[in-house]
């Protein structure tokens, strides 16, 4: 499950382990696109990490922290410390790749 | 919304061959392009190695390719094709006047002369992007530089001009528009190459170097690989083996878009194979979801 969160929230969450960050918009097509990509990959790594959906419009400051300047955009954090990104749409196979690759 | 079994994007002869033959195997077919076939073809001025039409003009063979395609009853849907995203199951097909869904994609959208600038590779996803729509929300209160080749892209850099502080707009084409307020326009300026430093882009240009939050490349033609997000090159054509795959499941290319000989019949003969490898594919993924 991806989980819609805000930057209030993000500061209350349990980082320890493995955190997939998805940087996106409601205009943006790509961002619309990865999402149910994204939410597949998160079924298949549930338990192994965990996934949020950040919107950069109301969430500027920290859309700001993370550098991000395109998006879609996909951070990935270990314990809580930023060890990866991908812009831009991604396949299924492609991302879980990615996902993986960090875990 | 309507799931064609294949959508192909490109009407020279790849992309016609492919539609006859998916019409042939009684797929839907969703058939993107140009109803005046390809350029390359009808200004060609005499072709004399296609079978069966000898020393035939470009002309000729266009409207030769047409009349077959319209007597199976293939149409041909006039639209520009953004992106094509890679569903899992199936393939979403942004266009310019709306968006489309298909099993399978053949890709035969010919050959592009586009090359990229020194550094935009490098730095596309940070700094670079070719989606001011997209990325405008980032760019408040920041600058940005738009590289535009064409009129419609005003429009993008209005929206951009919105959110941002400053927008830098070099049209690339014969600017003829009333852009204003905080956007510079500046014509007659060809850009160099991009660098990417501490969170800054430069521009440098036959003339002075810009500076900006970010650099916004709108090309009228997109390379295959920003065409269709994850598919993978084979230098500047697109990867495929010989039953015309790529790397992506369900997406075949087929044409001068996956390399030399640039010969129309071999487009043609692509366009055949490209169009019999999707069915298989489209017959498994039956059985799989059966």
């Amino acid at each position: 499950m991806v989980k819609k969160i805000n930057q209030d929230e993000f500061k209350t969450i349990d980082k320890s382990g493995v955190s997939v960050l998805d940087f996106n918009a409601t205009w943006c097509g790509p961002c619309k696109m990865l999402a149910p990509v994204l939410e597949e990959v998160s079924e298949d790594f549930a338990g192994k990490a965990n996934f949020y959906s950040i919107d950069t419009d109301d969430n500027p400051d920290l859309a700001r922290e993370y550098g991000i300047m395109n998006i879609p955009a996909i951070v990935v954090l270990k314990d809580g410390e930023k060890v990866d990104m991908n812009v831009g749409f991604v396949p299924k196979e492609a991302l879980s790749d990615f996902v993986s690759k960090n875990l | 919304m309507e799931r064609f079994d294949i959508a192909i994007i490109g009407t020279g002869p790849a992309g016609l061959e492919a539609a006859i033959t998916a019409k042939v195997r009684n797929k839907t077919v969703l058939l993107l392009g140009n109803k005046g076939s390809s350029d390359k073809v009808s200004k060609a001025h005499t072709i004399q190695n296609y079978l069966g039409l000898p020393n035939v003009s470009g002309e000729d063979m266009s409207k030769a390719f047409l009349a077959h395609a319209t007597s199976m009853g293939i149409e041909i849907t006039e639209d520009k094709v953004n992106a094509v995203y890679s569903m899992g199951k199936y393939f979403a097909i942004q266009c310019h006047s709306g968006d489309y869904e298909a099993s399978s994609v053949i890709v035969a959208a010919g050959m592009t002369t586009m090359k990229p600038f020194p550094g935009e590779m490098e730095f596309l996803g940070r700094g670079v992007s070719y989606c001011a729509t997209c990325d405008a929300a980032l760019y408040k209160g920041k600058t940005a530089i738009i590289i535009a080749y064409s009129a419609a892209d005003e429009e993008e850099a209005e929206f951009l001009a919105e959110r941002a502080q400053k927008v830098y707009y070099l049209p690339q084409y014969e600017y003829a528009g009333n852009l204003g307020g905080n956007i510079e326009v500046t014509c007659d300026v060809k850009p160099d190459s991009i660098a990417y430093t501490e969170g800054r882009a430069y521009l440098a240009t036959d003339k002075d170097t810009y500076t900006a939050d970010g650099i916004f490349i709108l090309r009228e033609q997109i390379a295959p690989s920003q065409l269709v997000p994850g598919l993978q090159m084979d230098g500047n054509h697109i990867g495929v083996d010989r039953s015309m795959a790529t790397n992506i499941k369900g997406l075949f290319a087929c044409g001068d878009i996956t390399g030399a000989p640039y010969q129309y019949i071999k487009a043609a003969g692509e366009g055949n194979v490209a169009a019999l490898s999707a069915v298989s594919y489209l017959n498994e993924l039956k059985k799989a979801t059966e």
